[in-house]
């Protein structure tokens, strides 16, 4: 072994540590805070097969069929992506693996990027699969070789949990960069993965004699920090990191006790370090999952202490030392004065749309086409990605947003229940991921409802990863399930955007089926990555603008400013795209300046 | 090593991460523990950001409401955003540049009225565009400003030449360097809470 250092985010300390441990699959789907694991192994991992998947749920399969065959696999995927793969998160629990299967959950505390902040240990608890919990950005290193070296010895997927301010922590990180990837041979043991009910009954007490020697092994795998006096403290992944500074710096020697493997909680390690203490406080970020196993394990083996979990140590939100010290302190009789200062933002600041991103543009014509037909107060079901964005004001076209690929399922639901026809707007990534088995579905039971995707070549919120609508054409897909009217448009050319939106939209109403329409154009920042020289520059006519404020309030492109006599102009974040162009109606803007080799190809790739 | 707990706020697209990172790296160039918390995702689409730096003997990355140090606002009035970091003795670092959130009928926030919250406490105001773009490196406020925080002596014992090696280009070395001898500039005319103009 050959030791380095390195300054580097959890996410690419797990690259590194999945690569060492010889991981030879490795697949995802983009999310945040997971999406650098994949990143990261497709830049570092020269011998290891790494793959995007359509969805987790590929993804998961993906990893767990190289498992099977003995070889290394690694899943990684946020939260909420792990509950599209469960179906077969559960069955791996059941079958085993011959080789070795390590699946990351990036749970995001705080909701930084994700519409819930799940607490994914509850996987391990419902499907018994180990977790492990990195409490700083090395153990993030050490316990995914480690999971990767459980998962091997006991022929069992392991579950790798990190937070946030794990995975988007950079610090300094020793490594080895000696690898050899663990590839599979065929495997032919039908009686095992084939989970008919009489395997899946067999498989079952393998499983369960599988937990409980796994549940024996991780005994070891916790650290004690002995202290004075008759209280412990009983912790687990970033936390940890709070409770040891926390204690340091305020002198309180408390006992701790640090869990690395935070699912299952070995009944042993707790009895032996509770054992002769009075007070007890569990101290974890989100819900109580130490907490729960702690308690039953005391009340099982008749051991009274005072127990303090979750009625001092907040469950919203990621952990901080102020939720922290609110509920140390208290469990020490002691008060917490925090900040006396409150935060006095001048504005508000949501994220917005790029400048010369194409979904602004659609969300225009979408808006003006539907006004054409008096659609403009449809229920807009909408969906996950950049456009999610389209909910804010000046738009407004996002009623819905809860799940990837929750547009078609819940305008359909919408449109049962009230009859007025839903409008869908699903991005091409999310489209792939889970929306194909919901234009399946409007077909089938003839779903009244106007379905727009937006196409933007790439899964742009987590980066511009490639989207399979680069290979797949998604107008084909759907004249292939049956949608009878499909029509594609370019956002930046209004006019014809409002037109196809109008009259996909009167097909709908008139024949009570669905309509896909696509508006296709390259993500902004997707097109930037690939123009080295200078991008062309919009301005604005001073003596032809009007101040309608029509461009910075109605089509909001964060480059273009209103002046203090109302008129508009534009900065220098301006990338030339011309989308605005048209978009004024006393023809004030004009751009100027070359087109950059490969700038056309570039916005139709 | 004594703790610095620096906030670094500003508006996603800015540069900001790269700025936790250049800093980040010359803590590490200067053997000094460090940890960066930063956000990605969804907020880095021209929302609000906040990166945490935190240097020294530290475990946790998020730094306490209260006790930040140094509060860089490389759009200025985002630091009023974050006041619950602040304390008394809080020295803020205000980037000349304001920008103008993407919500219709709301404009740009006037730096006179940021300044004006900020009557309590020590700031700093950098010209960090001009001198980037006098440097000829117009993206390169971000390194403008760590050099002035550098030149201020807000980086404790982290010495000049790890920043000068963290800077992956020259043109942001450059940027370093003017923000280094603004810095020398304001602290010659002295002055308890000096608003650094050119
Ligand atoms: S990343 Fe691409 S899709 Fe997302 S807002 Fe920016 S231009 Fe639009
Ligand atoms: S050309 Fe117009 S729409 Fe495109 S980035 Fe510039 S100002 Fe924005």
């Amino acid at each position: 072994m050959m030791p380095k250092a390195k300054f580097m985010i959890g996410n690419e300390a797990i690259a590194a540590a999945a690569i060492h441990a010889g991981v030879s699959v490795a697949a995802g789907y983009p999310g945040t805070p997971s999406t650098e694991i994949i990143e990261n192994i497709k830049r570092l991992g020269q011998d290891v097969y790494v793959e995007w998947s359509i969805n987790e749920k590929i993804a998961f399969e993906t990893a767990y069929g190289a498992a099977i065959s003995g070889g290394s696999g690694l899943v990684a995927v946020k939260h909420v992506g792990l509950n599209v793969a469960s179906d077969p998160l559960f069955s791996s629990s059941y079958t085993g693996i011959n080789g070795s299967l390590v699946i990351v959950s990036a749970d995001d505390s705080s909701m930084w990027s994700s519409q819930n902040e799940q607490d994914n240990r509850f996987y391990g608890l419902h499907a018994l699969i180990p977790v492990l919990e990195p409490y700083d950005v090395q153990s993030a290193y050490d316990l995914t070789m480690k999971a990767f070296e459980i998962s091997r010895r006991f022929h069992h997927p392991v579950i790798v949990r990190t937070t946030t301010r794990i995975g988007h922590v950079r610090s300094r990180v020793v490594y080895s960069d000696d690898h050899e990837p663990q590839r599979g041979r065929v495997v032919k043991d039908p009686s095992t993965y084939v989970l008919a009910p009489e395997n899946a009954r067999n498989d079952r007490k393998k499983q369960l004699e599988r937990w409980h020697s796994i549940s024996d092994y991780l005994a070891s795998l916790c650290s004690y920090d002995p202290g004075e006096g008759d209280a412990i403290i009983i912790t687990g992944g970033i936390s940890y990191s709070y409770v040891r500074e926390t204690l340091d710096e305020t002198g309180i020697h408390a006992n701790v006790l640090r869990l690395d493997a935070t699912v299952p909680v070995p009944e042993k390690t707790i009895l032996k370090y509770v054992n002769g203490m009075k007070r007890v406080l569990v101290v974890e970020e989100n819900d109580p999952v130490i907490e729960m196993q702690v308690a039953d394990i005391l009340l099982k083996n008749g051991i009274m202490v005072e127990f303090h979990g979750k009625d001092l140590i907040p469950m919203e939100g990621e952990m901080t030392f102020e939720k922290l010290k609110g509920g140390l302190y208290t469990f020490y009789g002691m008060k917490y004065e925090g900040s006396i200062l409150q935060d006095e933002p001048l504005t508000p600041r949501p994220p917005a749309l790029c400048p010369g991103c194409p979904h602004r543009s659609s969300f225009y014509d979408i808006k003006k086409g539907l006004s054409r037909v008096s659609m403009q107060n449809s229920f807009f079901s909408g969906d996950i990605g950049c456009y999610t964005l389209g909910a804010l004001p000046p738009f407004r076209e996002q009623d819905a947003a809860t799940n990837m690929g929750s547009s078609l399922g819940i305008s359909n639901g919408v449109f049962r229940s009230t009859d007025a026809v839903p409008v869908a707007v699903i991005g091409d990534s999310t489209f792939f991921h889970s929306g194909m088995e919901g234009v399946a579905n409007a077909v089938y039971n003839r779903t009244a409802e106007l379905i727009v995707v937006l196409d933007n070549r790439s899964t742009a919120m987590t980066g511009q990863q490639p989207s399979p609508s680069t290979a797949i054409d998604i107008g084909n897909v759907c004249r292939a399930m049956g949608v009878e009217y499909v029509e594609t448009f370019d956002p930046f050319d209004a006019e014809s955007g409002e037109k196809s939106i109008q009259n996909a939209a009167e097909y709908v109403k008139n024949t009570g089926k669905p309509a896909v329409v696509i508006a296709k154009r390259a993500c902004a920042l997707e097109v930037l990555d690939k123009i080295d020289s200078e991008t062309p520059k919009a301005y604005v006519d001073q003596d032809k603008c009007t101040g309608c404020t029509i461009c910075y309030n109605f089509f909001t492109c964060p480059s273009i400013l209103p002046l203090s006599n109302k008129k508009a102009t534009i900065d220098d974040s301006c990338i030339g795209c011309g989308a605005c162009v048209e978009v004024c109606p006393f023809n004030a803007i004009s751009v100027k300046g070359e087109k950059p080799v490969g700038w056309d190809e570039a916005w139709n790739a | 090593m004594e703790r610095i707990n620096i906030l670094l706020t500003g508006v996603g697209g800015q540069g900001i991460i790269t700025m936790g990172k250049m800093i980040g790296n010359a803590a590490v160039n200067a053997g000094v523990k460090v940890l960066v918390a930063e956000t990605h995702g969804l907020s880095q689409r021209g929302g609000s950001v906040q990166v945490h730096i935190r240097i020294g003997d530290v475990i946790a990355p998020l730094i306490e409401k209260g006790r930040a140090d140094f509060i860089v606002g490389l759009e200025a009035s985002e630091v009023l955003r974050n006041l619950s970091y602040a304390n008394k003795s809080t020295v803020f670092i205000l980037n000349r540049q304001t920008i103008k959130p993407v919500v219709p009928s709301v404009n740009a926030p006037d730096i006179d009225a940021v300044v004006e919250k900020l009557q309590a406490f020590s700031y700093y105001i950098v010209d960090g565009e001009e001198m980037a773009k006098d440097a000829g490196n117009p993206k390169g406020s971000n390194a403008v400003i760590i050099g002035f925080m550098l030149g201020m002596g807000f980086f404790g014992k982290i010495p000049r030449e790890a920043f000068e090696k963290a800077m992956i280009t020259d043109l942001n070395r450059k940027c370093l360097n003017a923000g280094y001898s603004q810095a020398l500039t304001a602290k010659n005319n002295g002055g308890s809470r000096p608003a650094i103009t050119r």
